[in-house]
């Protein structure tokens, strides 16, 4: 890995990391090793995740309520701890998510104070 | 401890798991399989620092999240040093006077019982079912039929508090010591065990008069045998009477008083051989009600239950025992209500003294409230940024009352300082007595409790509305421009009525305080009604150096003989309670002739003194009629002489001399008025006139008695040779409480309602303050968001008085409207307070002294900040921003 990607990579928020954590299973249960890959393929290697941290992030969105764990088999007959979304945790994303997008819109405002009004 | 293993398990396998995939995976992707393990270690971090921060999260997720807000919170605090400053100040303030007074609510009423589980245990006893003051009370009969016929307690104890004469030998003169007999299963049923020996055997508890043993209480152990646990088995002389020490009481059981620790517990069963007097029978007289009892309840037993099971069994002694036990109901009371009903006055005190704190607490926490508000816009574009970037709303409602509760806990601190300084002053109160009778105002850890909770409290109340406002901020707009979100009408509504509240809420706590200080000063200088000066008292009680009846009797007739004598006394009498005094005014039943009493009442309780031969003259109370006479003896037809409230009350436009009553009862002896005198002050120096009856002494023998002698000089020459005169007579009688009735009167009636008016006119000037603190900063607020507006007015020629005008208006409004509202409610705490003095109608004065006044000092607070603004450079003004 060259240094120049090590640091054009963002440090993730921790806030950041909860969303796209549930952002990952709103395609269903996954397994910790599945969640880390898929946030780091999702976001095309720029959000690096050392992996480790997603745990405690993982167990504090337990212990929230916005997933659930659970003891499952995975495809090839091993014991593993499957994580899914919660009613709760899918609609706090929701929520989440129009937030985000109000940021960026408002972000976008303060950038371009003449909005689709100014342009009339 | 299973649950945490298995969790511990499960994070370990998730670990693990997550290494085995990532080999395989790169495994798969044509790693080497010793790199590719090493490769997923690396992926992962160390699994140790890992398991570590996911431990964190199980447990401490909220205290991570509280420490994150308190050190944003302090953060945000120190930045604005000024607000902080105001604020903590302020609730100090308020929280500091709701602890002082709670220290002397706690001292006079609240404080729990020093024994095991106090919230069990209730007061039983019987009250006369017809008077309003009445204490509960039992005699031992009563009391062993409770104890035998009821289910609803665990154990039932019954006291008694008396004076004992106290001594080590028999040679040696007896000292007055405050004692309490108490039944043998006195510390069984209080939880207490003694720190030293044993407590009472039930044997002990059998035999009238056999088992001379006594426990002694802990400070007076430390103080008068220096803590020697060798005092076991000592003999001590309790009224004459040789005692055997078999027990020493812990140090936290200070006695079932509030008011002195006991200097040692004897056993009921001897109770008959320490009576001052032979015709006693404590044990056996049903209307010897003397005893206090006090029953723990029985797991699951409520008060009521237990309330209807001894009325029952009141009731049944009612019917047999109509003598003794007509009109007695029996009831069963919690520690407090007993205690209310022990002292309405000082219950009424607490209370009043409760509420003026809190309202001047209410003031502070509007304040706060009100600097929050105004801080409110300056924070909208932090909060719309944290709300942007994902914060929960409630996240930051929790944030910013962690903020509060800074605030307040800060506060409640500096409030505890405040509080100690409140305590220190009302220590001053004092007791007259020889007697260790102590008031035990203290800041304990009840008073720590209540001043936290009232702090936790009051930032909720000044902190949440704030916070659910600022939270509520439109987002875009505020992320634009620091002022773009101009208070919505609504926000400053709730700010005007803050600030017209504080007003209102500070002009009733001035009407009250001076109300109550021109009320006291009336009542002072009108005086109590009768000479509070050339006065000496010395109490006796020749019970102590057991004399019987007869001899008690004799003796107390020469020592007035004999004190009229001695040089400088112009004259002397025997008084049973001195007016004003602590205690010895007891309650009596009479049935006045010729009165009808309304439905389902058929007598009525009066307060009475027994008093001898020329008591009038000697306490200069002005009569009609006759005093008591030396033909007013033992055998002679009862007579009384009422007070004029009385005498009023039950004979209307007729004179009372002559008239008759019945004593107890309407199958009672009758007693002949003889004598009217004029209405005094008996409790305290303040209060409306009470009925109340005197009798001769020599008819309704006492204990104790109090010789009052007047002077033509200084009544403190006088202590001297009246010694002399009663150790002539007696050189083994105890001699007590010698003072002059000025020194008396000074401590009793003066000092200590100067404290009380002090107190609430500290409470007043507080409120005050803290108002006018709101109502500037509410002026300041507004004026400083219209700078702009203000600047335009004068740069197109508006005058700068017109201005001034203007934004004063606002605070004028808000100052009138809080003093109408303050007014109203002035007028309802008037009438409760008027009970508390002889009232004559509106006290105008107070009114035209306190309105103006504060009217005055509200167009100050609103003037500073209107005539700044109105100063302000409209270029300045303008370019700003």
């Amino acid at each position: 890995m060259s240094t120049q990607r090590e640091l054009s990579r963002v440090e993730l928020l921790q806030g950041t990391l909860d969303m796209l954590i549930l952002r990952t299973l709103l395609f269903g249960p996954a397994h910790g090793h599945a969640i880390a890959h898929a946030i780091e393929h999702g976001s095309e290697d720029v959000l690096q995740v050392e992996h480790g941290s997603l745990y405690p992030a993982l167990h504090r969105l337990v212990r929230q309520g916005l997933i659930s764990a659970k003891e499952g088999v995975s495809e090839n007959n091993r014991r593993a701890k499957f994580y899914s979304l919660t009613a709760k945790g899918r609609k706090h994303l929701t929520a989440e998510n129009s937030k985000w997008a109000r940021l960026t819109q408002a972000i976008g405002r303060i950038m371009h104070p003449l909005g689709e009004e100014g342009q009339l | 401890m299973k649950f945490r293993q298995r969790r511990e398990e499960s994070l370990d396998h998730e670990i693990r798991d997550y290494i085995e995939r990532e080999t395989r995976a790169n495994i798969e992707a044509g790693m080497p399989s010793d790199q590719a393990r090493h490769a997923a270690m690396r992926k992962l971090g160390s699994p140790q620092q890992v398991k570590e921060e996911t431990r964190a999260v199980w447990g401490w997720v909220w205290l991570e999240r509280l420490w994150q807000d308190i050190v944003h919170g302090r953060r945000m605090l120190a930045k604005n040093p000024g607000f902080t400053l105001v604020a903590v100040l302020s609730l100090a303030i308020g929280i500091g006077a709701n602890s002082a007074m709670f220290s002397l609510a706690d001292a006079l009423l609240l404080r729990p019982l020093p024994v095991l589980r106090p919230s069990e245990v209730v007061a039983v006893g019987t009250v006369e079912s017809a008077a309003g003051f009445s204490q509960i009370v039992a005699s031992y009969r009563d009391y062993v039929d409770f104890r035998d016929q009821s289910k609803s307690f665990e154990g039932l104890a019954a006291f008694a508090d008396s004076t004992f004469g106290y001594a080590t030998r028999r040679d040696a003169l007896a000292q007055l010591k405050l004692g309490t007999i108490v039944t043998g299963n006195m510390f069984r049923v209080m939880g207490v065990e003694p720190e030293l020996g044993r407590s009472f055997r039930p044997d002990e508890d059998q035999a009238a008069g056999r088992d001379a043993v006594l426990i002694l209480g802990h400070d007076f152990w430390e103080k008068e045998f220096g803590a020697d646990p060798s005092v076991l088995g000592c003999k001590l002389l309790i009224g004459g009477i040789e005692f055997t020490v078999i027990g020493v009481a812990p140090a936290r059981f200070t006695g079932m008083s509030r008011y002195f620790e006991s200097a040692f517990y004897v056993p009921i069963m001897m109770w008959p051989r320490l009576v001052n007097n032979p015709q006693d029978r404590p044990l056996e007289a049903r209307d010897y009600r003397n005893l206090t009892i006090r029953g723990r309840l029985k797991p699951g037993v409520t008060v009521s239950q237990a309330q209807a099971e001894i009325a029952a069994i009141g009731k049944n002694l009612e019917r047999a025992y109509p003598d003794t036990n007509h009109n007695r109901a029996a009831v069963v009371r919690t520690e407090l209500q007993a205690r209310i009903q022990q002292s309405p006055p000082d219950a009424q005190l607490v209370a009043m003294l409760i509420t003026l704190a809190i309202a001047v607490l209410l003031v502070a926490c509007a304040n706060v409230g009100g600097l929050l508000t105004s801080r409110a816009p300056t924070r909208a574009r932090e909060i719309a940024l944290r709300l942007a970037i994902g914060a929960g709303r409630q996240r930051l409602i929790r944030q910013l009352l962690t903020e509060s509760l800074l605030i307040a806990v800060a506060g409640g601190l500096l409030g505890l300082l405040v509080g100690y300084g409140g305590v220190l002053f009302l220590r001053q109160i004092k007791i007259p007595s020889d007697l260790p009778i102590r008031i035990g105002i203290e800041l304990d850890q009840r008073v720590l409790l209540y001043s936290m909770c009232l702090a936790v409290a009051s930032a909720v109340l000044f902190g949440l509305v704030p916070a659910i406002q600022t939270t509520r901020t439109n987002l875009v707009g505020a992320l634009r421009s620091a002022t773009a979100d101009a208070p919505g009408p609504r926000r400053l509504w709730g700010r005007n009525l803050l600030v017209a509240a504080q007003v209102a809420i500070s002009l009733v706590l001035l009407t009250v305080t001076t109300f109550m200080f021109r009320g006291f000063q009336h009542m002072l200088g009108r005086g109590p009604g009768f000479r509070t000066t050339h006065l000496l008292m010395m109490s006796f009680d020749p019970g102590l150096v057991r004399y019987d009846e007869k001899q008690a009797q004799q003796f107390l007739h020469q020592l007035v003989e004999r004190a009229r004598t001695v040089p400088g006394v112009k004259s002397a009498a025997l008084t049973y309670a001195i007016p004003l005094g602590n205690d010895g005014v007891d309650g009596v039943t009479v049935v006045p002739e010729g009165y009808q009493f309304p439905k389902g009442k058929e007598d009525v309780s009066v307060l009475a003194n027994d008093v001898g031969e020329s008591y009038f003259d000697t306490q200069g109370i002005p009569m009609r009629g006759r005093g008591f006479l030396a033909t007013d003896t033992h055998d002679s037809p009862r007579v009384a002489v009422v007070n004029e409230e009385m005498a009023r009350h039950y004979w209307p436009e007729q004179d009372a001399i002559g008239k008759r009553f019945r004593l107890n009862d309407r199958k009672g002896p009758w007693v002949q008025v003889v004598g009217v005198a004029k209405t005094i002050k008996y409790l305290w120096i303040a209060g409306a006139p009470i009925e109340f009856v005197y009798f001769p002494y020599v008819q309704h023998v006492k204990p104790r008695m109090t010789l009052l002698a007047e002077s033509f000089g200084d009544p403190a020459s006088l202590a001297a040779p009246l010694r002399e005169a009663v150790h002539a007579l007696d050189a083994n009688q105890p001699i007590y409480n010698v003072r002059t009735y000025d020194e008396f009167y000074h401590y009793r009636a003066v000092s200590t309602t100067n404290l009380i008016i002090e107190v609430v006119g500290a409470m007043g000037v507080m409120g005050v303050i803290l108002a006018m603190v709101g109502l500037y900063g509410l002026v300041a607020y507004a004026a400083g968001r219209r700078t702009r507006e203000i600047g335009i007015r004068i740069a197109i020629g508006a005058q700068r008085g017109s201005v001034l005008r203007m934004v004063m208006h606002q605070g004028f409004v808000l100052a009138l409207s809080g003093l109408g509202v303050g007014l109203v409610a002035s007028f309802g705490a008037e009438g409760v307070l008027k009970a508390m003095f002889t009232g004559k109608g509106t006290d105008i004065t107070t009114y035209l002294l306190v309105g103006p006044a504060l009217l005055a000092v509200t167009i100050l607070a609103g003037y500073i900040p209107a005539r700044r603004a109105s100063r302000v450079d409209p270029m300045k003004a303008l370019r700003y921003e």
